[in-house]
């Protein structure tokens, strides 16, 4: 049994000493946190300055004279403040300082955490290099939420690959985050297309293809309505939910009947959808089938009923009223809950 | 000496020695692991420096929000948490604060402060708790409810809140918890990064005694002055940033504190939300979510992310301390023969061996045996019947091991996060997490075997948990 007496020993000598080192190393830290305080009010003091006298030698001349570090993470936060001719202006200092070859060596030897931040200061730097080393990212990066801040830079740059391609590049598992949604919302108009196609890839991740439908809904308008209709049948209850919410935005001559029909679909988001998006277009026709759904198992639907036709004006409410007046049932309770919401009398 | 004793008795006490021996080694084995794990996780994914970039990375995409606060006779204080809570950095949320039939003026105090009026709000009866007398708003802001119920205890506050909020994700503090401004955009990111997996969040939990406190709000950190609350900031450290991290990495993460979660309202109510009458409510109801998804066969995450995220106040008395420590060894052992089913059952993989196999040894197992260790090892030693190896081998896995162990903790905190702003900080902490093997760690462990004499004996008190309040905290 000695040697787990002097393992231990071992070790926890191991560890104090390890300890040690780093309160030292933490006390020269300390040194260098202070001095490096003082470079960056003194480059945001030149920031400053050059706003006004634009006087670009004097602000190369301070880049230069404080740490890469401290110029790049002052330099960053500084141009998120500012728009138009003042950034843009500042924007050339910096390319002629070169600090996005310094922020494209972070993105490629930093970590996780560095290489994000540098893939979205690339994007805001915009220097002629950045699509080349963001593109590399995408393609090679071991992490996907570093792939996927390098694809939202590239759409912010414009230089983004194929959809198809810069999906397959991100990969299944980072095709699940929500910052895809983000990706799709930063999508030019002129690219919608390939938000369409992908949407109605049948093989594609349906969480994806629902965030696409979203993203058309928003920013595409009227012109993907039909697009949406055909989509209510798809397979897959997700991407059906989706195409419902987007034809509550956008409308479509059809729109009662897939909305009827989607309402009696025993997936309940798809349920939920439909009677969402009856009530945001109003449809005073649906709601028979609405105040069914006041009877659902499930609260969400019910709610989203009882909403619906509430949002319909005096017909609805009277129809509410109603069943709030009915023998007690489920469909009255909800009823008599959604005519009581808000301030008590 | 020892052929003096009959053979039966050295063979008894060896045998003895070796079980408490191989207890302590498979608790620090158990703790080496953890360390190698966490160092891993933390190397792999350092955190996000400043939340201003969190903002601007997540602000678009973030999910609604509902933060429940259980309110039980918080007059003092509940009128600033609020505020505070109200004044976090987050697109999308809202603050359901529930009085669980306070005794005091929670309730007038609330109404006063935020002008609140009664409010109908239709809401689903999925999870049962003690009736509701009444929903308030206020017309200051649209972030807030209060829900007015009958008093039935935390977990039954936190499933009427459940029932009232209206987000898919909800978020348990304690009322005199204080949460970082961006607390909730970082607890949030593991649901924006894997929404579809991703069905509980825990955050680091620190301790602000000693830190200067202001408007609801930590504005200087400082280590706790009373040796007490200074060796909790260790064990802290060893138990969110070493534990909960390592378990996480490997997907067995079996603890989401109450005093700071985050959880998909579905799956929750899927499960019957927390389970009224619990001591250790949080820990339930992990394990039934655990338990939930494998049954299920669902893939799932529940996470830990090592940036803090919320400040609460460690007691900083002995018998408080003492009433706290038992509650939770009660709330672990009630835990684990509650799911017995689960350990070391294949069908729920490394939650049963890893989880349940972490519980046994260093909750159900441990405290007896150490301190059974503590009585007879230098008793066999001095009487003659075993040899000075046994004591040694004893005597390091308690005291050197111990240290090695707290001291590695603060290592991983040190190297990678560097939340102690300054390096006399770390020469404090480093004695602390010395000394505190000498002394601090036996008198928790007869805390905890007090504990298993409670659980024992079916004893269900809470305990009062007195608090000094973070507001007052000394500056």
């Amino acid at each position: 049994m000695w040697y787990i007496w002097d393992l231990s020993i071992l070790l926890s000598a191991l560890s104090l000493l390890i300890m040690l080192f780093l309160i030292a190393r933490r006390l020269l830290r300390e040194r260098r946190d202070s001095a490096r305080a003082g470079q960056r009010r003194q480059l945001l003091t030149a920031l400053i300055a050059f706003t006004e006298d634009r006087d670009r030698q004097t602000l190369k001349t301070t880049i230069f004279s404080v740490p890469p570090g401290v110029a790049i993470e002052a330099g960053f936060e500084f141009i998120s403040l500012l728009r138009g001719e003042e950034r843009d202006d500042v924007l050339v200092a910096f390319n002629e300082c070169g600090l996005p070859a310094l922020v494209g060596r972070q993105l490629e030897r930093g970590n996780v955490a560095e290489r994000i931040h540098a893939a979205e200061m690339l994007a805001a730097l915009g220097s002629q290099n950045a699509t080349a080393s963001l593109l590399s990212a995408l393609d090679q990066d071991r992490s996907r939420e570093v792939r996927i801040a390098a694809a939202i830079a590239l759409c912010d740059l414009g230089s983004l690959p194929l959809l198809g391609v810069a999906l397959d590049k991100i990969g299944v598992a980072g095709q699940r985050s929500r910052r895809v949604i983000e990706l799709f919302r930063r999508f030019p108009r002129t690219r919608f297309n390939e938000l369409a196609i992908h949407a109605s890839r049948v093989d594609a991740v349906p969480f994806i293809r629902a965030a696409a439908i979203d993203a058309l809904a928003r920013a595409g308008g009227f012109g993907f309505a039909a697009f949406f209709a055909g989509l209510a049948g798809d397979a897959s209850p997700e991407v059906v939910a989706a195409a419902l919410r987007a034809l509550g935005l956008t409308g479509h001559a059809d729109a009662p009947a897939i909305l009827t029909s989607a309402m009696a679909n025993d997936d309940w988001d798809v349920r939920a959808a439909a009677a969402e998006s009856a009530g945001r277009l109003g449809l005073p026709e649906l709601a028979p089938p609405l105040s069914k759904l006041l009877d659902d198992e499930v609260w969400n639907v019910r709610y989203a009923a009882a909403n619906a036709l509430r949002s319909f004006g005096q017909p609805g409410e009277r129809l509410l009223r109603q069943i709030a007046d009915s023998e007690v049932s489920r469909s009255q309770r909800t009823a008599s809950l959604i005519l009581a919401e808000g301030p008590a009398a | 000496m020892i052929a003096d004793w009959s053979d039966e008795i050295v063979l008894a006490a060896t045998i003895l020695s070796w079980f408490i021996i191989a207890a302590g080694l498979a608790q620090t084995t158990i703790y080496l692991l953890q360390l190698v794990l966490a160092g891993y996780a933390l190397s792999k994914r350092p955190p996000v420096a400043r939340s201003a970039l969190l903002w601007q990375r997540y602000g678009e995409v973030a999910p609604p929000i509902a933060l429940l606060v259980p309110a039980y006779n918080e007059e003092v204080n509940v009128v600033e948490s609020v505020h505070s809570m109200l004044a976090l950095e987050y697109p999308n949320f809202e603050v359901i604060v529930v009085n669980d039939g306070s005794k005091d003026q929670t309730l007038q105090r609330l109404i006063e402060g935020f002008k609140l009026v009664k409010f109908h709000r239709p809401y689903e009866d999925a999870l049962a708790h003690q009736p509701i007398r009444g929903l308030y708003s206020s017309p200051m802001t649209e972030r807030l409810f209060v829900v007015d119920k009958e008093n039935g205890g935390k977990a039954d506050a936190q499933n009427a809140g459940i029932n009232v909020c209206r987000a898919p994700l909800f978020c348990v503090i304690d009322g005199d918890s204080i949460l970082e401004p961006d607390a909730l955009m970082r607890a949030a990111q593991p649901f924006i990064d894997d929404p579809e997996r991703t069905i509980a969040v825990g955050g680091t939990i620190r301790i602000a005694n000693g830190s200067k406190i202001e408007a609801g709000r930590v504005r200087e950190v400082h280590l706790p002055r009373r040796l007490l609350p200074l060796f909790q900031v260790v064990e802290y450290l060893r138990a969110f940033l070493m534990a909960r991290l390592a378990w996480s990495s490997v997907n067995t993460l079996m603890l989401v504190s109450g005093a700071f979660g985050m959880f998909r309202r579905a799956e929750v109510v899927a499960v019957g939300g927390f389970t009224k009458g619990s001591m250790g409510e949080d820990l339930d109801l992990v394990i039934k979510l655990h338990r939930h998804m494998r049954d299920k066969k669902r893939k799932y995450r529940v996470q830990f992310i090592p940036e803090p995220v919320c400040w609460t106040e460690a007691p900083e008395t002995l018998s408080v301390l003492a009433r706290q420590r038992t509650r939770w060894q009660r709330g672990a052992l009630e835990c684990f023969f509650r799911y017995r089913a689960m350990f070391l059952n294949p069908r729920y993989g490394r939650v049963g061996f890893l989880g349940f196999g972490h519980i046994f040894i260093v909750d159900v197992l441990g405290p007896v045996a150490e301190v059974l260790g503590y009585i007879l090892i230098p008793a066999f030693w001095l009487l003659g019947i075993l040899s000075a190896e046994y004591l040694l081998a004893f005597t390091s896995l308690i005291f050197t091991y111990g240290v090695c162990v707290s001291v590695c903790s603060l290592i991983l905190e040190e190297a990678e996060l560097q939340r102690f702003p300054r390096a006399r900080d770390l020469a404090v902490l480093t004695a602390a997490a010395v000394i505190e093997n000498f002394g601090y760690r036996q008198l928790n462990n007869f805390w905890r075997v007090k504990g298993w004499w409670q659980f024992l004996r079916g004893n269900q008190g809470w305990g009062e948990m007195t608090r000094t309040g973070l507001g007052a905290a000394k500056k």
